[in-house]
């Protein structure tokens, strides 16, 4: 290597310095820009509420979801919310048993992104049932009924693996947390907010024997979480792969749609974070190296995600399946949405391949435009899986079109309005940057820097002893 | 609530200016039986299981049980629905696809397995190895130590049952360096 590469923390810090710039937008009075972000994104909750009171009042009538297109918008957002949600626990979990250091400075925005957009994602089946009030019969419980759900259901497996994901990315999320809050507990002077913190903190002191318990337990959580992230997202690929029609029915599903999930996670990361670390002035830990990380694992998974896509299409030819080949080589290439289908290929395999170049993938306007049209590619990627697949099935009389209903496009701003406004929430209320896990990495960076004789110093890591 | 059936604890506190000092200065509390020791920082030091004596987390064998328990559970779950609900009621027969096909089980084995390990992993931590919720703790009777400790302090702690050998403990961690010296008294009611 010929350059050093860029430290993971910039400037000479110190405990102090990093405890103040990072609880600093926690305990400033809200800033214009934050209120009037909060505004716009309100705009989407209310969206929101409109959106449900019309679906519960009159049902699922009111979404587009017709015969043979049973799903629409409901199944395509909620894939891709779930999608979202895996960077943030590839991050905190894959990255942290990978020793990637540099996870440190963005595992906890995303962790709070993912928790965000695992309750959108859930907001979709939950009201897809058509009678919500009866969801809990998809549980395993003694019913008077005498019939238990349906283990064997691929759409069962979901209930368990999007609940246990849930539930363990809160777990996870809030353990980091802890030594947090008993920072900001301890950091304030107002009585009534130091109580509020303490009673999440639960008392915590930083004891030496708690820490010991603490890293052990959180390495488990990281341990479990590896193989978890990787089950949701290829359960959910079983709702299509388990059926039979063609375009669901392939093998090469589960890896691909986990890689697509990390890949639109990852460009959910880079868009909130860009406009983030700028405004809340954390471009001391959210460097550009971070973020130039980030691009790198967005174009590796982008390329897995189109081999899945020439999978796919290999598979249909190879096959000799006439039903395969007429969907993908007739249907999605030239059909009425087609354009939906090339916009795909743009947004999924053409805008990463600008991450081969350095000037681009260190660009913050690029990679954010960028991020977002990748987002409208994975978004069009389940459109074309499910609707695409859906509208022309064996009997061409059955042939119709989809088309969203405004309740549809209201609801799916609306899950907009419910992620952004818990995400401004979290950056307003904790922080948005794991302090206590930075200052560790600190601590080591200053800690081998000043006695290198030490021995293993860590690759890449170490800020020169002068500081920039 | 009788004098004698009060146990007071005193607690030492002291802080040290860097994570070595603290090291260098646990470990030779420990070595000279100074008391029950413990340690307050920031985030982790690498280095202070060894300093304070402490074994490695137990919580590991919690997350086998629970992972365990999370898996046979589900195992058995599904075998009761699919097969030997007709005790009470149905089974679930779809498409005469076998009841028990174990292929089908493992999704939602594994993650029950999942779920249950790591609920019981951070109950464990929060109730057993930690002894949550404990908002009050003497400890945090100290301004100093609350003002450093959970976010710069380097900070150790010498509980003491008896009141006679708390001047000789102050004495000796201010002579290893710390600052900010002070006595918490504890009186437990027993």
């Amino acid at each position: 290597m010929s350059s050093e590469p860029t430290p993971l923390i910039l400037g000479k810090q110190t405990d102090e310095t990093l405890t103040a710039s990072l609880l600093a937008f926690v305990w400033d009075k809200p800033a214009d820009g934050w209120k009037k972000g909060m505004g716009i994104l309100s705009l989407g909750l209310l969206s929101f509420a409109i959106a449900m009171a019309l679906l519960l009042y009159n049902g699922v009538g009111m979404w587009g979801n017709n015969s043979p297109i049973g799903w629409g918008f409901d199944i395509i957002n909620f894939v891709w919310w779930i999608g979202i949600g895996h960077a943030g626990t590839l991050i905190s979990a894959v990255l942290l048993l990978l020793q990637q250091k540099w996870r440190t400075s963005i595992n906890r925005a995303a962790e709070a992104m993912t928790l965000f957009a695992v309750v959108c994602a859930l907001i979709y089946p939950t009201f897809h049932t058509g009678r919500p009030w009866f969801d809990w019969w998809m549980l395993p419980y003694p019913a008077t009924l005498g019939i238990g759900p349906q283990f064997k259901s691929p759409l069962l497996w979901d209930v368990f693996a999007v609940s246990t994901y849930g539930t363990i990315s809160v777990l996870f999320w809030y353990v980091g947390l802890i030594p947090d809050l008993a920072a900001l507990r301890d950091h304030t002077k107002n009585k009534t907010v130091a109580t509020i913190y303490g009673i999440f903190a639960l008392g915590w002191r930083g004891s030496g024997k708690h820490w010991n318990h603490w890293k052990v337990g959180y390495l488990l959580l990281a341990g479990l979480s590896t193989p978890l992230v990787l089950s949701v997202h290829s359960v959910v690929s079983f709702d299509f792969a388990v059926s039979q029609l063609p375009g669901w029915h392939a093998t090469i599903f589960p890896p691909y749609f986990v890689a697509g999930a990390v890949f639109s996670g990852f460009a959910m990361v880079v868009t909130l974070m860009v406009p983030a670390r700028k405004f809340m002035k954390l471009e001391h830990v959210i460097t550009i190296r971070h973020l130039e990380n980030m691009c790198k694992v967005m174009l590796v998974t982008g390329l897995i995600v189109s081999y899945g896509y020439g999978m796919e299409h290999f598979m249909a030819w190879y096959s000799g399946s006439e039903d395969e080949f007429t969907l993908f080589f007739e249907t999605r290439a030239f059909g009425p949405y087609s354009y939906l289908y090339w916009l795909m290929w743009f947004c999924n395999l053409g805008v990463p391949q600008t991450f081969w170049f350095k000037g681009l993938r260190t660009n913050l306007v690029w990679m954010w435009i960028a991020s977002l049209l990748i987002n409208v590619g994975m978004w069009l990627e389940r459109f074309v899986i499910i609707v695409i697949s859906l509208h022309r099935d064996w009997l061409p009389a059955n042939w119709t079109m989809y088309y969203p209903t405004y309740v549809d496009v209201m609801m799916f701003v609306g899950t907009w309005g419910v992620f952004g406004t818990a995400f401004m929430l979290f950056l307003k209320v904790l922080p948005a940057v794991a302090v206590s896990e930075i200052k560790e990495l600190n601590h080591e960076m200053n800690h081998h820097s000043h006695d290198g004789e030490h021995g293993h110093s860590i690759e890449g890591n170490v800020a020169p002893a002068g500081g920039h | 609530m009788s004098a004698a059936a009060a146990k007071t604890q005193y607690w030492v506190l002291g802080e040290f200016n860097d994570s070595d000092a603290l090291l260098s200065g646990t470990t030779t509390l420990r070595q000279e039986k100074a008391g029950e020791l413990d340690t307050y920082t920031a985030y982790p030091v690498p280095g202070i299981e060894e300093a304070l004596g402490v074994a490695r987390s137990k919580v590991t064998y919690v997350a086998f049980a629970g992972g365990l328990t999370g898996a046979v559970g589900a195992w058995a779950l599904q075998l009761y629905f699919n097969y030997f609900n007709t005790w009470h009621g149905y089974a679930v027969n779809i498409a005469n696809r076998p009841p028990h096909a174990p292929p089908v089980y493992v999704p939602v084995t594994f993650e029950l397995m999942v779920l249950l390990s790591g609920l019981s992993i951070v109950g464990s931590l929060i109730v057993y190895f930690w002894g949550f919720p404990r908002p009050h703790h003497p400890v945090f009777e100290s301004e100093a130590f609350v003002k450093t400790a959970s976010t710069s302090g380097w900070w150790v702690s010498v509980t003491l049952d008896a009141h006679e050998k708390v001047e000789a403990v102050r004495s000796r961690l201010e002579s290893l360096g710390a600052k900010n010296v002070s006595v918490v008294e504890d009186a437990e009611e027993a």
